[in-house]
This record gives structure tokens, sequence and C-alpha cells, in this order.
């Protein structure tokens, strides 16, 4: 890791997931939104690939084979859903979707 | 300064900015494309980490999921409506920004005073380049200590894609394919569509048209362009 | 690998990236003179002996012309799209390997620009990154032909990466690598079968991938009869169709330097790259061989061109996930077998 410190991995990543969560907090659109998510997973992958470089263990870049593949599958979904959502209701706004609260 | 430091936060910088800017900007293709820049950034920090394999499935896998975003948004959302939801309510977005920076406290704190390592494995770079580089001895991981998660993933995602389909199916077959709104709209809150650039011309030049374009009557256009109700064409 | 100074790593990168760009110059000159031979026409004749000085004009011809930005344009997404196009096609030419290392002035030289441990993998990301200046441009260009051609090449693109990444994955578990250079010296050992000896280039123990790469290939770059992102009898020219003079030159230029960075991966993995009768001692014969079979590949796009009529659109989605995918897959399941076998692993 030459002359960096784990630890600027680490910060990078935690502003990137406090970015992607601002975004989920302070957004209304649907897609936005699911674009913070896949930005939030990808800053704790950096921190998983940072710990397993730091410790000489591959099981970190292993852990982010796995995140990616899940963040593939949640992708998949996730965007059915948001189809399904606009079919029935034409919007992606999040906060016209209360058709459960009513 | 070392060259490493200076490329980290030339890299780190600018995936910084451009997570801020997906997040802070109005229009959802301009935040796809800025997300884009972000992830490619994400992916020269891999690089940077020792994970080239990890770097290129990083740019496959998130370039092609955020090209389908980018077609959903230019699906489902009407440019017009855009402004109308852009950001949330004004308490709702002081409290997240305020929630958010505490947390990152929260964090930095703990990453300061609380990073702890575990025992130190035998992937050293030297044993690396041994085994023939990185994709070779990530393989080897992959295939023997974790050959039953591997399998596991392989479940979820052809789970995933089934549950995708179903989502997606209309619930009835036979129904129609895709939204009621059934248009592409081109995303842009002021395109040439927009009757106020139609009066102010390109440039605050001459206008190109000086009378606002009349509106076809609904009725008509569905009487001259179809001649029948367009659902007896359409069968699934 | 040889290691070798910075300086001269970054010379052999511009004379490469040199070599690229007036390659790709003269592929429009190839280009026309072919089809010109198919339809019985001379092609251009005026600018230079044979019209060998037709590109120059073409280049001063795309510079001297308005420059048109539409009124309800993105002005920055119009103006980053076609440069992503341009460079996204030039950046991938850095892993593939003209050579192994050779002795130039006694030095030891790599002919190539770097050897990526993904090398294989690096062509086919840098590639689909390629897509974003098409439907960004398109987008950005608030026109209703460009959005249309854009959407067509984002479903053509995301359909036929797949079949393009699993068709090289056979070749993959016959090396074990994804290195270019490790695959390309993989080829140039051969293999005896009785008094012959015959280069062991993929393309006989692949045939297959072989064909089902081409064919994904060219969908890749939106060449005939695959281009329907910018087909011309429906969409006027799709999605550079706001684009003019010198945004235009840049999807040109990218859309041509892609056909010659496909057509040299293609000899790398299949064709055995620079192998060939003497280019084990004289490595500038390796080069022309590299040379000729790349001149194949473009003589076959062309071909292609000037014969096949379009797809519709709907058959070009068939294709792609009917016939090709479980081709793809067929192909792995088999080689993974084989291998299996040869190895003493099952039965």
């Amino acid at each position: 890791m030459g002359h960096l410190g784990v630890e600027h991995y680490l910060f990078l990543s935690a502003i990137l997931f406090i970015i992607g969560l601002m975004g989920v907090l302070v957004r209304r659109n649907l897609l936005i939104i699911f674009m913070c998510v896949e930005l939030m997973m990808t800053a704790v992958n950096i921190s998983l690939v940072a710990f397993g470089t730091a410790t000489d263990t591959l099981n970190g870049q292993a852990f982010v084979v796995f995140t990616v593949a899940v963040a593939a599958a949640e992708a998949a979904v996730g965007l059915g859903i948001i189809l399904a959502l606009s079919r029935r209701g034409k919007t992606v706004d999040v906060d016209d979707m209360h058709s459960l609260r009513d | 300064m070392p060259w490493d430091l200076i490329f980290f936060y030339i890299i780190g910088a600018i995936s910084v900015l451009a997570a801020l800017g997906m997040v802070a900007s109005p229009n959802p293709i301009h935040s796809g494309i800025l997300l884009v820049v972000c992830f490619l950034n994400v992916a020269g920090i891999f690089v940077m980490l020792g994970a080239e394999f990890l770097a290129i499935v990083q740019v496959i896998v998130y370039t092609g999921a955020i090209l389908v975003l980018l077609l959903f948004v230019l699906m489902l959302v009407d440019p017009h409506e855009l402004p109308s939801f852009y950001l949330a309510q004004p308490l709702q977005r002081g409290v997240g920004v305020l929630l958010g920076l505490i947390l990152l406290l929260e964090i930095g704190a703990a990453i300061v005073t609380q990073t702890q390592f575990g025992p130190k494995g035998n992937a050293t770079p030297a044993n690396i380049a041994a085994m023939g580089g990185n994709v070779q001895a990530l393989g080897s991981v992959l295939q023997t200590n974790y050959l039953l998660a591997f399998e596991v993933v392989s479940l979820v995602l052809i789970t995933g894609i089934i549950g995708a389909i179903v989502l997606a199916v209309p619930e009835r077959l036979g129904q129609r394919i895709g939204t009621l709104r059934s248009t592409i709209s081109l995303g842009h809150p002021r395109g040439l569509d927009h009757p106020a650039a139609l009066m102010a011309g390109p440039r605050n030049e001459t206008p190109i048209v000086t009378k606002e374009r009349k509106a076809p009557e609904p009725a008509a256009v569905r009487r001259l362009v179809m001649a029948k109700d367009p659902d007896d064409f359409t069968s699934v | 690998m040889a290691q070798e100074p910075m300086w001269l790593t970054f010379i052999v990168a511009f004379i490469i990236m040199n070599v690229l760009l007036v390659g790709m110059a003269y592929t429009t000159w190839y280009e026309r003179k072919v089809l010109a031979a198919m339809q019985d026409r001379l092609g251009p004749t005026r600018s230079g002996p044979h019209g060998l000085l037709q590109p120059l004009a073409d280049a001063v011809k795309l510079l001297g012309k308005e420059d048109l930005i539409p009124a309800g344009a993105d002005r920055v997404l119009f103006f980053f799209a076609p440069l992503v196009v341009f460079v996204a096609a030039l950046v991938s030419v850095a892993v593939i390997p003209f050579g192994g290392t050779v002795q130039i002035g006694g030095r030891a030289v790599n002919l190539y620009a770097t050897d990526l441990n993904v090398g294989a993998l690096f062509v086919l990301a840098i590639g689909s990154a390629g897509v974003y200046g098409i439907i960004v441009g398109a987008w950005a260009s608030a026109n209703r032909y460009s959005l249309l051609g854009g959407l067509r090449a984002a479903a053509q693109v995301i359909s036929y990466e797949l079949v393009l990444g699993l068709s090289l994955v056979g070749i993959f578990i016959i090396t074990g690598s994804l290195s270019l250079r490790e695959i390309m010296e993989q080829q140039q050992r051969s293999i005896e079968i009785g008094p012959l000896h015959i280069s062991n280039w993929f393309i006989l123990s692949q045939p297959l991938a072989f064909v089902l790469f081409l064919i994904a290939a060219v969908a890749e770059t939106n060449r005939a009869p695959f281009d329907l992102p910018e087909a011309e009898t429906e969409l006027v020219s799709g999605f550079h169709t706001e684009y003019s003079a010198f945004r235009f030159s840049f999807y040109f230029l990218g859309e041509y330097i892609n056909m010659l960075v496909v057509s040299l991966f293609a000899s790398t993995l299949f064709l055995g790259g620079p192998s060939g009768p003497g280019s084990e001692k004289y490595w500038g014969l390796g080069l022309v061989w590299l040379f000729i079979k790349v001149a194949v590949f473009m003589f076959f796009y062309i071909w292609l061109r000037a014969t096949l009529p379009r797809f519709r659109f709907d058959q070009l989605m068939g294709v792609a996930w009917k016939v090709l995918l479980p081709l793809a897959l067929l192909n792995i399941v088999i080689t993974a077998f084989i291998r299996l076998i040869a190895n003493g692993q099952i039965f």
C-alpha cells in the first residue's frame, strides 16, 4: 500500500456512504434514491477491499465479489418494483406513493 | 509528496464531487452520468488497492446497471413534472443533512480511534504475483474457501432475475406492455417543444416561431392516427 | 514481462496511437475502394494517386464545416459525448500486444503499451463505457430520431456484450489467464499432427466461439447489418443526426477506431496475433502478419456492409437472446468438460 494508510480509503468510503445516505433522505425521485443506494453499496465495497489489502488477505475482495452479485440482483428486483409501481401509480415520486397508508 | 498519495487525492476528490453532484442535480440524466463518473473513479481506487479484477467488474457491472437506470429515467420521468418533486420538504432536507453529518463525524471518530486489524494473511503482493496475478489468486480463494457462498450467490442471482421478470410482466397476460403514459420523453425540461424556448429563440436571437403552436385537438389526432383502439393491435 | 523505463513505454504508446489514427484514416479509403469494387465503380480517384489523399481532403472538409448546436440541446453533454466515444475507442488498444519483447538497438522493448492481468476484460469494460457516448449524445441533442437511435444502441450493446464476453470464456478456460500477452504467447506454440506443424491458434480449438465473437463484435461496433442505431432509412442518421463538423468527426473516428481495435482484438484472441511463418525470427514479419489479419477482418466488415440488408429490431434481439447466448453457454460447458477430461480430473 506504499505510503497510503488504510485510513485514507476508510475516510473516502465513509464520505461516499454518507453522501448516498443524504441523497436517500433528501431526494424524492425514486430512481435517484435507487442510485444513492448503489453508491452506498460501492462505498462499503471500498472499505472491504481496503481492510483486505491492509491485512494481506483476499477475503475482502472475495466479499466484494459477493456484494456486487447481490447488488446486481437487488438492481434487477428494484427496477422491477419501480416499473410495477410507476405502472400502478403513474409516478416515480416517493411522496405520492402512499397507497399502503391510506 | 509521493505519487500514490497525489493520485489518491485526485481520484478521491473527483469521486466525491461527482457523488455530490449526483445527489444535488435536478436532472436525473445528469445524476446518472455523474454516478458513472463516480464509479469509474472508484474502479481507479480498486486498482490502487491492488484489486484489478474488481475494478473491471465494477466498470462492467455498474456501467450496464446505470445504463438501464438511465433508460428508466427516459421512460418514466416526465420532464415537465421534474421541478415539482426535485427535493423533499425543507424540514426533512435539513434533518437529513444534519443526521448525515453527525453519522460522518461518528464514523470518522471510529476510524481514528477504533480501527483494529485481524491476523495478517499470506496474500502479500509477492505471493499474489507468484500465483500469476490478482485474477488467479482471487479465483482460487473463491473456488476453495468460499465455494458454498459462491454457489449460493448464483442462486441469489437466478432468484433476482426471476423476481424481476415476475414484477415487470403486466398482471394480466394480454395487457399492454409499458406504462400507460406510453411515450418516451426527451427529458429536457426546456426542450424545443417548450413554448418558452420557442418564443425566446436560441441565444436570444430572432425567434424561430413567433406564434405559439396551436395544440392539436386530442380527439382529432386520435381519429387521424389510429383508426381503432391501439389495444386491438397489440397483444402479448 | 521485461521491465523497461517509463519513457520507452511512452514512445511505444505514442507510436501505437499514431499508427492507429493513420490506420483509421486509411480504413475509410480502404472501405470506399472495396465498396466501389463490389459495386463496379472506381471509388475515390481524384485526390492523389488512386485517391490516396482522400482521407486528408475529408478531414479538411469536416473541419471547415459549420458547427451547429441545436437550440434545445444540453450543451455540456452535447460537447462531451463524442469525446467519450473517441477516447474509449483509443484507450482499449493499450492492452493489445503487437508482439513480445524484442531487442532494438541493444535495448529490450515491449511491443505493447501495457500488459494488464485483466487485459481481455479491460477491452470489454472500455467498450461498455463507450456506449455512454452514444446514448448521452443522443439524449443531449434533443431530437427524437437521435433519442430513438440512442435507445436502440443501448439495448443492442447490452445484449451483444453478454455474447461477446461469454464467447471469450472458452479461451480463458484453455489459457488460464486473462492477460492478452499470455493468450498471444500460448498461440505461438505449434501442435504436431504427423509431419505437419500447425500453429495453436484458438480458432482451431474454439471455432464456435470465433463465429459468435465475430457476430457480436459487428453488433458492438454498430456496423451493418447491425447498424440500427444509425439506420438512415428510418432514423435520418440516428444518434448523430444533430452532430456536424468536428463533433461528428469524433463519432466517425470512434466508430472506425473501434472497428480496428475489434479486428486487432480478434486477431490476438483467435488468430495468434502476430504469429505466422518467420515471425519467431523477425519481429517485423510478425507486424506484417498482424497487419494482414487486421486487413482481412476489415475486408469482412466491408463485405458485410456491401451485401447484407439491415436486421429488423425484433430479429436483432431474438438472435442475441435465443440463438447466440445459448450457443455461447454451450461452448463454455463443452470447453470446461474437455479441459477437465484432458487434465484427468474426471473419467
